[in-house]
């Protein structure tokens, strides 16, 4: 049932951390800081691997533990990347940090996108908010191996201009032509030229053809479900529709009994599941 | 078999105890209220053989509250490091007097928090399980909370259990179960005997066969999961009893602002907080959601992930609900919807 992380966490010892030190910040908008981090352990840092959709546990020792996911692509060998927002105890005592920190992480764990499977599909990423943390991993790595996957389009949304994460990458993505990438904001700004609305209505303004493609979604729970449904309008089916679910966690690893949607646990069966799994799961969201 | 008399019981718990082991034994530890629980036993003191312990034996596995590694910051060099001291596993106790409900529980724990039995390593837990010794009270006599026959072989269950010592007059006789069980009845505190095995208890009895399919099936229909736990007061009490209930909260305590220590402690699906996410959001903000949940662990979820049902009918939760909630009310109710 659950994957032992590898490595990149003391797998003798699943809830010992490993130390690492923080080697740059990025102040993403008001609410929402990256953190770059290498484990002091250079051993560990060079066999640490992971897949896109994977997550991470960040502990400030004496704050307490939480659970992000990893933002920055696998093919980032140089360092790992949380994009944390700040919202309670340990998220405020992250947002201390600064470069040369001392933190501890337990990370790879969790069950990563299927981008194998996905080989020769096009791929459709609607993007909410911190939501977009795991899709910037994900659409970065299929940038990186851009000849395997048919068309790209990507839509991400937040509230406003300010609150939009990724201001590089999202330049990039623009830049780009072999993605269709659009930001969007829910109200405008004066000094904002781009597309405002919410993210479905954006998708379905896209219209991406749902044959021979798949669907992912992260983000608030209210524009998952609009974007649910749109996806379902377009066309997609429930096993071509992806996302990622939340729950309050603290083992990570199948354990402590905290995370469960009914038999499957959020940190080890998930937190990737295709709409057809999350369909057959108790209604308990 | 063999005999031992009831007054050999403290030379047998000083042998248990003479390697330095820790021995764990059901005590009265409120004389007041009467109260007998799993505690470590030390010579001289009086072992209760005959009552029920108010909470289970897992304790001596799952401590309440158990340190799992200590932290430090430190300064060198004008740098900051941190330093990190994981736990040092304890030496395995000894587990006397535990019911045969108690010992069948280690099954369904094993199977989480013991590499051997395919669980994760836990050193903690490991450590003291590897080299467990249980020494199970068979129950002749049992009372109206007791259910164990509800689950395979009930009162004969054998299962976690290294050796079993059945009440008979003046003493008990002991069956082992296994080698290290062999062994404690060659010692001469134990003589041969040609009494008869006793008549365990029978008891109360409930139906948990198609409990996992028919729980799914129910989930939906919250109005049998509000008038189920119509009178729970969320209160936790039935997970900390329970021998089978395992669920554990983690956090960080600071002595002083240079170290401290992260711990685990016992927790329990029963409380609000329990799923509570900083957005305010709860997935089971009422009590019913949270019981269900409770049922749904026990009978359909762990079943289904470890092949073990997280109940062994001890009665605990019955006996203690300072609201009269009795699990076997609800599976019948379960069952007859
Ligand atoms: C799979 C997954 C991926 C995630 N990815 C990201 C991401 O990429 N970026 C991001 O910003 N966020 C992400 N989150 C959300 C993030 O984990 C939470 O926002 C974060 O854990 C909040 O922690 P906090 O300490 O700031 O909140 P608090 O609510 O203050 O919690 C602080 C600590 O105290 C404890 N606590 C708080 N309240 C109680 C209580 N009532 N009773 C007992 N204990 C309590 C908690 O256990 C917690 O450890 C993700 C969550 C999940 C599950
Ligand atoms: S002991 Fe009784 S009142 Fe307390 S949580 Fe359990 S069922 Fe509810
Ligand atoms: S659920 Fe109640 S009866 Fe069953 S093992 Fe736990 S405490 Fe005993
Ligand atoms: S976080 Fe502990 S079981 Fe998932």
């Amino acid at each position: 049932m659950s994957t032992i992380p590898k490595s990149g966490i003391n797998a003798k010892i699943p809830l010992l951390p490993e130390r690492a030190s923080i080697t740059r910040v990025i102040q993403e908008t008001p609410a929402v800081r990256t953190y770059r981090l290498v484990f002091d352990d250079p051993g560990m840092m060079a066999a640490f691997s992971f897949e896109p959709g994977q997550i991470g546990q960040m502990s400030i020792l004496g704050a307490g533990e939480s659970t992000f996911a990893i933002s920055s692509p696998p093919s980032q060998k140089d360092y790992i990347q949380f994009s944390v927002m700040k919202t309670g105890v340990v998220t405020t005592a992250i947002h201390e940090l600064s470069a040369g920190d001392r933190v501890a992480v337990r990370a790879p764990m969790g069950r990563p996108f299927p981008v194998n499977a996905w080989k020769g599909k096009d791929i459709v990423i609607a993007g909410g908010g911190i939501g977009m943390a795991p899709l910037r991993s994900l659409l970065m790595h299929l940038l990186d191996h851009r000849g395997d996957f048919g068309r790209i389009q990507a839509v991400y949304g937040a509230r406003t201009p300010a609150d939009l994460c990724f201001a590089g990458d999202r330049e990039e993505w623009e830049r780009r032509d072999d993605i269709e990438f659009i930001a969007t904001v829910d109200s405008g700004h004066p000094d904002w030229s781009g597309s405002v609305g919410v993210v479905p209505g954006v998708l379905e303004s896209m219209s991406p053809p749902p044959a021979n493609a798949v669907a992912v979604t992260c983000g608030p729970p209210v524009m998952i479900k609009y974007t649910l449904e749109s996806l379902e309008k377009l066309g997609f089916a429930a096993d071509q529709v992806f996302t990622t679910l939340e729950r309050r966690m603290k083992c990570g690893v199948g354990l402590c009994g905290r995370c469960n949607v009914g038999a499957k646990y959020v940190c080890t069966d998930g937190p990737v599941f295709s709409l057809r799994d999350l369909r057959a799961l108790p209604d308990e969201l | 078999m063999r005999f031992i008399a009831e007054d050999a019981i403290p030379r047998l718990l000083e042998h248990l105890a003479g390697g330095g082991r820790t021995v764990w034994a059901p005590r009265v530890v409120r004389d007041s209220v009467n109260t007998v629980l799993f505690a470590p036993w030390s010579a001289g003191e009086p072992v209760e053989t005959g009552a029920y312990t108010h909470l289970s034996a897992k304790a001596a596995l799952l401590p309440p509250t158990e340190r799992l590694f200590g932290f430090g910051y430190l300064q060198a060099a004008g740098e900051e490091r941190i330093e990190l001291e994981p736990e040092e596993p304890e030496e395995s106790p000894v587990l006397f007097g535990a019911r045969v409900c108690d010992a069948r529980a280690l099954a369904a724990l094993d199977a989480l928090f013991f590499p051997a039995s395919g669980g994760f390593n836990d050193p903690g837990y490991a450590g003291r399980r590897s080299g467990l010794t249980v020494i199970t009270l068979a129950c002749t006599t049992c009372d109206s909370a007791c259910f164990c026959s509800s689950f395979g072989k009930g009162p004969a269950e054998t299962d976690g259990s290294d050796l079993i010592l059945y009440p008979v007059a003046n003493g008990f006789l002991a069956e082992p179960v296994t080698d290290a069980g062999s062994e404690l009845v060659r010692l001469d505190l134990f003589q041969d005997s040609r009494l008869e095995k006793p008549e365990l208890a029978v008891t109360a009895r409930v139906e948990t066969a198609g409990l996992r399919e028919k729980f799914i099936d129910l989930f939906s229909d919250i109005d049998l999961w509000r008038q189920v736990s119509e009178k729970c007061l969320s209160c936790g009490f039935c997970a900390y009893a329970c021998p089978a209930c395992h669920c554990f909260n983690i956090f960080d305590e600071m002595s002083g602002d240079r170290e401290g220590e992260r711990c685990r402690s016992w927790d329990s699906c029963m409380f609000y907080s329990y799923t509570l996410e900083t957005s305010g959001h709860n997935p089971r903000p009422e009590i019913a959601h949270r019981y269900r949940n409770r049922i749904g662990h026990k009978f359909s979820y762990f079943p289904a992930n470890r092949g073990e049902i997280l109940c062994t009918g001890c009665g605990r939760c019955i006996r203690g609900c300072p609201a009269g909630v009795d699990i076997r009310e609800v599976i019948r109710t379960v069952q007859e919807r």
